[in-house]
């Protein structure tokens, strides 16, 4: 089907539309880093390069996001491999509570983690207590307080990643393999893991740029140790915006690098399109392993949401009445009824309420028509329009707010710039765009499953495009949209990197609440709207874990 | 999968997606509504319990004015109005040291304007251009947990923080986004720079402050917590904050340093390009009044910088304050035009540089 020219020039007008969000702002920013037309200077550039803590925090970033990587696949795939290919008792349910980390939003996670583990936080305390030692056993703080928050929010991407295919596995190929004499190890390194390759490069790729954009975890507990992300906030609040500037674009050009080298590896895959059956799972049927099997994953599902329950916890604590004890001594609902009492105090939720629900909407409606037409037009202007509804996933938040920031605060409709800071367009806009690869992901990945032959047949039956969209494409792309649709509407709605650089009265976010919360030691306060935060995402995961079951 | 499956998923996600957008139109709604007031936006360091009390007085007597406060950092504000200079959603500047307005009428982000209580201001509150003025006087001051150190054993001034006994007990507010540790590291750097000349006496000083340091504290709420915890003895913060943490029952306890204190002028200005001029002149005009500089001392701990109120009709907190405070001479010009470069300084190369901790 040779596409027609009007959609040709649909396709180009999305691209463009694209190109115009996302990398137009990448290079004014970029165009003021050097020093701007007329003024051109290196100087910003040079002043990077001189400096020993710039090179510092960008080494920083590569190895904890690397490390990162590495603990949250070791942790994600083993567990992705004990639920899918074992059975025991609870086995479902457990499954789908392991995965409740990622509807922890980033600061609301860190900040459970300190009441937690921190020095005088509620484990902390507790071993303390135990072993009678004078200090406490251990500090919160540096690198290793990073790494434990990212393990725990990321190791999530690997075990659903890896559970989905180990779900789709052909079975018959572990058989034909089993039968060719290969052990168990054997099988594992030369049929299973290969085929569990696309799916663990797109958990490493998804961990690797969330761990390099995050923001949250270096900020409350690395202080002076710092990283790319805490580098350029720290470098604006000292006034040095043409340094946090460049900062921005080396760190910009660090992820594009790394996302061109992990799409790489991803395109020589040897793709063996499964059409078997999934392995049975193996029943564990030793009644000692049954239960060990049991308690094990129990105890982990306890471990995974312990900040979850120590976020309830804190939200039940009224104001300063917690200070040495081991357990709270007062527990009311005296937060809730603050927050609920005054209208003023929920008008952030409603904010977030109706931000990620339009940026959500409009980042699957975009998603899907640019998925379709980079499928229909093909060559190189589909290829195009598939790595810009990629890019963004590659600019950390922090940048790409810098970046709107700076490209919508001019009026100059000739070149595209209008004067957005400061409206309520421009956070949902940010946030519509920092969904889109998540989207247009889930979008491409039910095309392509998608039988062209299909709305042929609708086609030669009479029903024009738009009916044939909407009667036979979609209701069949429908699950994986959902999908992307769940895991859009959760980043949007805990979002506080680009909420913090563009936030107006009107679109304040939940998260900017909780921080301004924090700010005046509500800490009660800020855990309920934690607490409000947390179910919505879950709300959302069950929508998003229903939609993967059906893909 | 089997297409019975398939359907079932669909039928569940379309309500899950019909309920989402619901959701997301009716919090749209609500949101979206105004009651036709004049919206006057403020932004503001000082917190809810002052920011409430203005709110609410200042609409009682103005009903046609909706008040709306954002409370952040006081580095914060000077960076959102720089943000948003292209469009101003700010209309009054309400809050932070005289420093950090100053570098916003240097960068031409404020208006001038000079409300009638200017007239009773000591000069040092005073904008030569009428930009911004000193609405609180807010004194720094040496803290400590009474719960494990007595009143005789806490630091009575700033070198005592440097005592051996307050190795590793130090807890500091991470002074890069701090306006009052910036204005105490100022206080130590700009008297080096007076009486010898440059900041090596000064950094030489923070060096051994570091060394003392356990923690950088990430926002004034965890310094607080991790105080009453004690996970450190003693701190610097400024006397309102603290103020308040007592009334709410936290045993913090506090020093005005023998050799004076680097008092921050509290200041409030105008913000350019504010499209509610009108309102916010009345705003200031306000909240400098000796009614509001009252309700706020009474209420919220604020000491007034005009010195034309009677001291018999302040608190009792604040009577004593005044007894107690020495006023450190500070150059203030010298803190606004270098404190950048100097806090840049220490963080590259005395943050943590003291001690392998």
């Amino acid at each position: 089907m040779k596409p027609s020219s009007r959609s040709r020039r649909l396709a180009w007008g999305i691209a463009l539309g694209l190109v115009w969000l996302v990398t137009y702002p990448l290079l004014l920013t970029l165009l003021e880093a050097l020093g701007g037309v007329g003024a051109w200077t290196l100087e910003h550039f040079a002043e990077f390069a001189r400096r020993g803590d710039e090179w510092r925090a960008l080494w920083r970033s590569l190895w904890i996001s690397t490390a990162s990587v590495v603990l949250a696949g070791l942790v994600g795939v083993p567990l992705a491999f004990v639920f899918e290919r074992t059975d025991f008792p609870g086995r479902r349910v457990l499954g789908a509570l392991v995965a409740l980390p990622v509807a922890l939003p980033p600061l609301v996670g860190v900040i459970a983690f300190l009441f937690l583990y921190g020095e005088s936080g509620f484990v902390s305390r507790l071993v303390q207590g135990t072993l009678g030692l004078d200090q406490p056993p251990w500090r919160l703080h540096g690198p290793g307080a990073i790494l434990l928050v990212h393990t725990y929010s990321m190791y999530v991407y690997f075990y659903l990643f890896a559970r989905a295919a180990l779900a789709r596995l052909d079975g018959s190929m572990l058989e034909a393999a089993a039968v060719l004499g290969a052990g168990r190890w054997r099988t594992l390194w030369r049929v299973t893991l290969p085929q569990l390759r696309p799916a663990l490069l797109g958990a490493a790729l998804l961990t690797f740029m969330t761990s390099l954009g995050s923001f949250s975890a270096p900020y409350i507990f690395a202080g002076g140790y710092r990283v790319m992300t805490t580098q350029i906030v720290a470098s604006r609040v000292n006034g040095q915006y043409a340094l946090a500037q460049v900062e921005a674009i080396v760190l910009a050009l660090v992820a594009l690098v790394a996302l061109w080298l992990i799409r790489r590896l991803q395109t020589d895959e040897t793709v063996t399109s499964a059409h078997g059956v999934a392995p049975s799972r193996k029943p564990i049927v030793d009644p000692w392993a049954r239960w060990g099997f049991a308690v094990v994953g129990w105890s982990l599902a306890g471990f995974m949401l312990m900040p979850h329950a120590t976020l309830l916890l804190i939200s039940l604590v009224p104001h300063s009445t917690w200070t040495v004890e081991l357990w709270p001594p007062v527990l009311n609902f005296n937060n809730y009824r603050e927050l609920f009492a005054e209208p003023e105090r929920l008008r952030p939720l409603l904010n977030s309420l109706w931000m990620a629900t339009a940026a959500t909407a409009g980042a699957v409606a975009l998603g899907l028509v640019a998925a379709r037409q980079s499928l229909r037009q093909g060559g190189r202007l589909g290829a195009a329009l598939e790595g810009l509804v990629a890019l963004p996933w590659a600019i950390p938040g922090t940048v790409f707010a810098i970046a709107l920031g700076t490209a919508f605060s001019v009026h100059a409709p000739h070149l595209g710039r209008f004067v957005w800071i400061g409206t309520p367009i421009i956070l949902p806009l940010a946030y519509l765009v920092r969904c889109l690869p998540v989207t247009g992901r889930a979008a491409l990945a039910g095309l392509r499953q998608l039988d062209p032959a299909l709305e042929e047949a609708a086609h030669s039956l009479g029903a024009g495009p738009l009916r044939a969209f909407r009667r036979v494409t979609l209701p069949l792309v429908r699950p994986a949209l959902v999908a992307g649709l769940g895991l859009a509407f959760i980043t949007a709605l805990g979002d506080f990197v680009t909420s913090i650089v563009l936030y107006t009265y009107e679109t304040r976010p939940i998260s900017i609440e909780i921080q301004s919360a924090l700010r005046v030691q509500e800490f009660g306060i800020a855990a309920v709207y934690g607490v409000l935060l947390m179910m919505l995402s879950a709300a959302a995961f069950l929508v998003w874990g229903r939609g993967e079951a059906g893909h | 999968m089997t297409r019975y499956r398939d359907n079932n998923v669909s039928r569940v996600s379309t309500s899950c997606v019909i309920g989402l957008i619901g959701i997301g139109l009716v919090a749209g709604l609500l949101s979206g509504c105004g009651d036709g007031r004049t919206p006057l936006t403020i932004y503001s360091p000082h917190g809810r319990d002052l920011l409430q009390l203005v709110e609410q007085t200042f609409e009682a007597a103005n009903p046609q004015i909706d008040v709306r406060c954002l409370d952040m950092g006081s580095q914060e504000v000077y960076e959102r109005v720089r943000t948003e200079s292209a469009n101003p959603q700010c209309d009054v500047w309400f809050g932070g040291p005289a420093t950090i307005l100053g570098r916003g009428a240097r960068d031409g982000l404020l208006e001038a304007f000079r409300p009638s209580w200017a007239d009773a201001l000591p000069a040092a509150y005073q904008h030569p251009e009428n930009l911004y003025f000193g609405l609180y006087r807010t004194p720094p001051l040496l803290v400590y947990n009474e719960e494990t150190v007595t009143a005789d054993e806490a630091p009575q001034d700033w070198d005592d923080l440097l005592d051996e006994r307050w190795q590793g007990q130090v807890l500091i507010r991470d002074p890069v986004a701090s306006g009052t540790m910036r204005t105490i590291f100022g206080m130590v750097l700009s008297s080096s720079v007076v009486e010898t000349g440059n900041t090596d006496r000064g950094f030489d000083w923070l060096r051994r402050l570091d060394v003392q340091t356990k923690e950088y504290v990430h926002n004034p709420a965890l310094l607080h917590q991790k105080m009453v915890r004690q996970e450190g003895q003693v701190t610097m913060w400024e006397l309102t904050d603290i103020l308040f943490q007592r009334l709410r029952g936290a045993p913090l306890g506090y020093r005005f340093p023998v050799s004076g204190s680097p008092v921050i002028a509290d200041s409030i200005a105008l913000v350019k390009g504010s499209d509610q001029g009108e309102a916010a002149r009345a705003f200031i005009e306000w909240v400098g009044s000796r009614e509001a500089l009252l309700l706020a001392a009474e209420q919220a701990f604020r000491l007034p910088a005009r010195d034309d109120l009677p001291v018999s009709e302040l608190p009792e907190w604040a009577r004593q304050a005044l007894a107690e405070l020495v006023t450190a001479e500070v150059d203030w010009d010298l803190i606004e035009s270098e404190g950048a470069e100097w806090m840049n300084t220490w963080d590259r190369s005395v943050r943590g540089q003291g001690s392998k901790k």
